[in-house]
């Protein structure tokens, strides 16, 4: 046996996803639902468009989430928490910048009393006084502790600039927020975006009867108005320095404003951004980790969101050597620009994402947050055949064209904190 | 239900293999019985900092991760008090490659300058980064050497301080390999849609020629028990004040630890958890609060933590905290209130098994701690916690003299 020769492999093959069952109401009420589900857990995740993009003012539209459970005089949120937990249940309340809502879990068979919990206090809810102080508290200590780290001073201070100070997703919250927040704000922002038709989104083996259940809860809604949003956004670019004093390391953030999941461009720049930072064998993980051991990591990615989409570089270095790791970066940024991708390097991205792929999809609840991500980008239902076509069809020459268009060191906006 | 089959090495190694058909996808999941406990106490970090240089490259194989990327894998490993555990997730179809890398570097590392000069800054930053540049991040780094006194459980698994790992030599890393890196140490773990004569063929072919070598016998004397209430406060720059409070308990082992788990429950998880009810919202003195069950399995901590509300005085928070741990203690719970926290552990359970990952990671885990018959044994075990035993345990616990505080003030 010779140990220096690696076995045989194949490249992975296509993914078998499997497209939840989509039920549509009277109302225009969706439910997307996967059944099969070889164990007895259930997950319901209901979103509504109530994202903090639709606030006027900041704050409202988290608080209003954190607070959608909080009941009312005649049922308290401890006697909510009680019975959801009673019945051995799991939610939690999510906001992005474009949508909010809340996920239950529990099991096939509990989910009723759990799902009969959550519509009841959901139906009464009116945000009460002292529900509402306490949770001011709690979320100004947090906001606290997050706001003494540097990745959290460098990360709003990117998302203010990137999208500039006009727009919506441009917004940060700061201390006097907290204060100049009002318990009616939250009462006005849920009867103006909760009182419509959610999105639900159903993975579990569970009984006609849950599913009944489920139905005419979402049918006690009003049809869901057609989103009409939209937001300029005005991007920085060039360096801001954050100082914070005595900080032992500097946070970085590197970006700039990009485009959709629809673009042509969206597969083949998920390939470039792999080879950069996109993995733990990336170019910037191999220069700035493992042979300068100037950070414990560093990555890079693409977010999109509904209404913009951003390429950004993150990473937390020694605060002696945020210059040099800088220049580092920038480097790898050019050679991408400059050199052809060797063929061995790009085998191994092609085989790691598409192995990645599989990571992914793997098993029901994976698949149906693949499902959203087509949903919600309304993307086509071939976007992941597709998008594993593009991989294996992608060059070394389609890499360097797209770095030199995309990886303009004048159009990146530069944000270090430290 | 997790079902598994086991075989043994000549060498020594033990293979366990878990079928699941459900999935594409493969693990290759090795644990090896060395944490930060088998360290020496001026060189300490040293098992952490290790499980970096096992990505530099063995005998063989210059580099670990490219040729898994190849093959569509990606792998990650993590170091505590107690074992060390590295995983390899890949297409089903190309496992042999992971056979291949984990045997090599069992076999033997490369040992380069290079790598260990890199990881050294890499590890520092990393201790910078979780524990020395983030707010309260540093709270176990006081906290273990006020616990203990003479088990290595008295430092944390980054290590004492970053002197420790810049000080790290070649010598002291070969020494470390040939001491705690061999078959005998280690468990492997294979999961995926596989069948039980490939692993066995694969096990013996890539694993079968490692020597032997010596067996490392652990031992640790006991730490003493506890006879007098600990205390230490710090300043810090942080936002608000905050109190740790940390009781020693049972090894991991022990059936008493299914009671533990429960009555942290009770305290402190969720918002209708009597610390959350009680100290944050009707007395109000929180921001936070939380109760749980950690350490290491030789000797297990009970923890309650919080953060104050702004102007609430430590001692009048401290108060509130010991009123909670008296009323658990001499006060019959309500059935209502037990049953709730078994049903969510049945919940939780349920939904962490779901991972291949997860599954293969305990069979490891339940192995090393010499318990793995009773893998599937633990939600009987929660079931049998029984109201009386709460109160047992709790009285038994939440002592003064079993306690270690640790006080944060802020420095406004």
């Amino acid at each position: 046996m010779n140990r220096k020769l690696a076995p045989a492999y194949e490249q992975a093959q296509n993914l078998q996803l499997i497209s939840p069952e989509k039920i549509e109401l009277s109302n225009g009420t969706i439910i997307f639902w996967m059944r099969d589900v070889k164990d007895v857990s259930v997950k319901l995740d209901v979103e509504w468009n109530a994202g903090s993009k639709f606030q006027s003012k900041k704050l409202v539209a988290s608080f209003a989430n954190k607070l959608l459970l909080s009941g009312s005089e005649n049922h308290t949120a401890k006697q909510i928490a009680e019975e959801v937990d009673f019945f051995g249940g799991y939610t939690q309340l999510e906001i992005d910048k474009d949508h909010a809502g809340c996920v239950i879990y529990g099991l096939t068979d509990n989910f009723k009393g759990i799902f009969n919990c959550f519509t009841k206090a959901f139906k009464n809810c009116e945000f009460p006084a002292s529900e509402f102080a306490k949770q001011r508290d709690i979320s100004l200590n947090k906001f606290k502790v997050e706001s003494q780290k540097v990745k959290d001073l460098c990360r709003k201070t990117f998302t203010q600039n990137l999208y500039g100070p006009e727009s919506s997703y441009g917004q940060v919250a700061e201390e006097s927020d907290f204060h100049a927040l009002q318990r009616e704000d939250l009462q006005v922002y849920f009867k103006e975006f909760y009182a419509f038709a959610p999105i639900l989104f159903l993975t579990g083996n569970v009984s006609d009867d849950m599913i009944d259940l489920i139905k005419s809860w979402a049918l006690s809604f009003a049809p869901a108005p057609k989103v009409a949003f939209s937001q300029a956004f005005n991007q920085t670019k060039g360096r801001i320095v954050k100082e914070k004093k005595d900080a032992l390391q500097a946070a970085i953030r590197i970006g700039r404003m990009m485009f959709d999941k629809n673009h042509k461009d969206y597969y083949h720049f998920q390939v470039l951004n792999t080879i950069l930072g996109g993995y733990f064998g990336s170019r910037l993980m191999t220069n700035i980790r493992e042979d300068k051991g100037y950070t414990y990591g560093i990555g890079s990615g693409m977010a999109v969101l509904q209404d913009a989409g951003y390429f950004f570089i993150s990473t937390e270095v020694g605060a002696d050597v945020k210059e040099k790791a800088l220049e580092e970066i920038f480097i790898e940024l050019d050679k991408l620009k400059n050199e052809l991708v060797a063929d061995d390097e790009l085998t191994k991205v092609k085989n790691y994402m598409l192995g990645e792929f599989l990571r992914q999809a793997d098993g029901p609840i994976a698949m149906m947050e693949t499902f959203k991500n087509i949903y919600f980008n309304d993307l086509k239902d071939t976007y992941y055949s597709d998008f594993i076509q593009a991989i294996h069809a992608c060059t070394s020459l389609d890499l360097k064209d797209l770095a030199e268009r995309y990886f303009v060191k004048e159009e990146m906006l530069v944000v270090i904190a430290g | 239900m997790i079902t598994f089959d086991e075989f043994h090495l000549e060498n020594g190694l033990k293979v366990i293999f878990h079928k699941d058909v459900t999935t594409p996808m493969a693990i290759v999941n090795i644990i090896y019985n060395v944490g930060a406990r088998d360290e020496s106490e001026d060189r300490t970090g040293f098992a952490h900092l290790f499980e970096h240089l096992m990505f530099g490259g063995s005998k063989n194989i210059e580099n670990f991760d490219a040729p898994l990327q190849l093959a569509g894998g990606e792998c990650n490993a993590f170091t505590n008090n107690d074992i060390t555990n590295y995983y390899d997730v890949l297409p089903a179809q190309n496992i042999e490659t992971a056979f291949w890398l984990e045997s090599d570097r069992m076999l033997e590392l490369a040992f380069t300058p290079k790598s260990l000069e890199v990881q050294r800054n890499v590890v520092i930053e990393e201790f910078k980064q979780r524990y020395l540049n983030q707010p309260y991040g540093d709270v176990w780094l006081e906290l273990r050497p006020l616990i203990y006194k003479t088990h290595p459980y008295k430092w944390a698994t980054i290590g004492k301080n970053i002197e420790h790992i810049a000080e790290a030599s070649l010598d002291d890393v070969k020494a470390f390999f040939f001491k705690h890196y061999s078959p005998q140490s280690a468990t492997l773990v294979v999961g995926g849609n596989l069948e039980f004569e490939e692993v066995k063929k694969l096990s013996k072919k890539w694993f079968g020629d490692i020597p032997a070598r010596d067996k490392y016998v652990r031992s640790i004397e006991k730490e003493p028990t506890q006879i007098e209430a600990r205390e230490k406060t710090i300043e810090r720059d942080v936002p608000s004040d905050a109190i740790y409070i940390a009781f020693r308990m049972c090894d991991r082992m022990s059936n008493e630890f299914y009671v533990a788990d429960l009555v942290s429950d009770i305290l402190g998880r969720g918002d209708s958890s009597r610390f959350y009810i009680s100290l944050i919202n009707d007395q109000k003195l929180f921001t936070q609060a939380s109760a749980y069950v950690s350490g290491g399995w030789e000797d297990g901590l009970f923890i309650v933590s919080g953060h104050l509300m702004d102007g609430v005085e430590m001692n009048v928070a401290e108060q509130a905290i010991w009123k909670e741990l008296e009323i658990i203690s001499g006060e019959m719970i309500d059935a209502r209130e037990l049953v709730k926290v078994k049903n969510k552990f049945k919940t939780s359970k349920v939904f962490s098994e779901q991972p291949l990952l997860n599954r293969v990671m305990n069979i490891a885990l339940f192995e090393q701690m010499g318990k793995l018959a009773e893998i599937n044994h633990e939600i009987d075990k929660y079931d049998a916690v029984s109201q009386e035993a709460i109160i047992v345990f709790s009285k038994k616990t939440f002592l003064k003299t079993n306690a270690s505080t640790l006080k944060i003030l802020s420095k406004k």
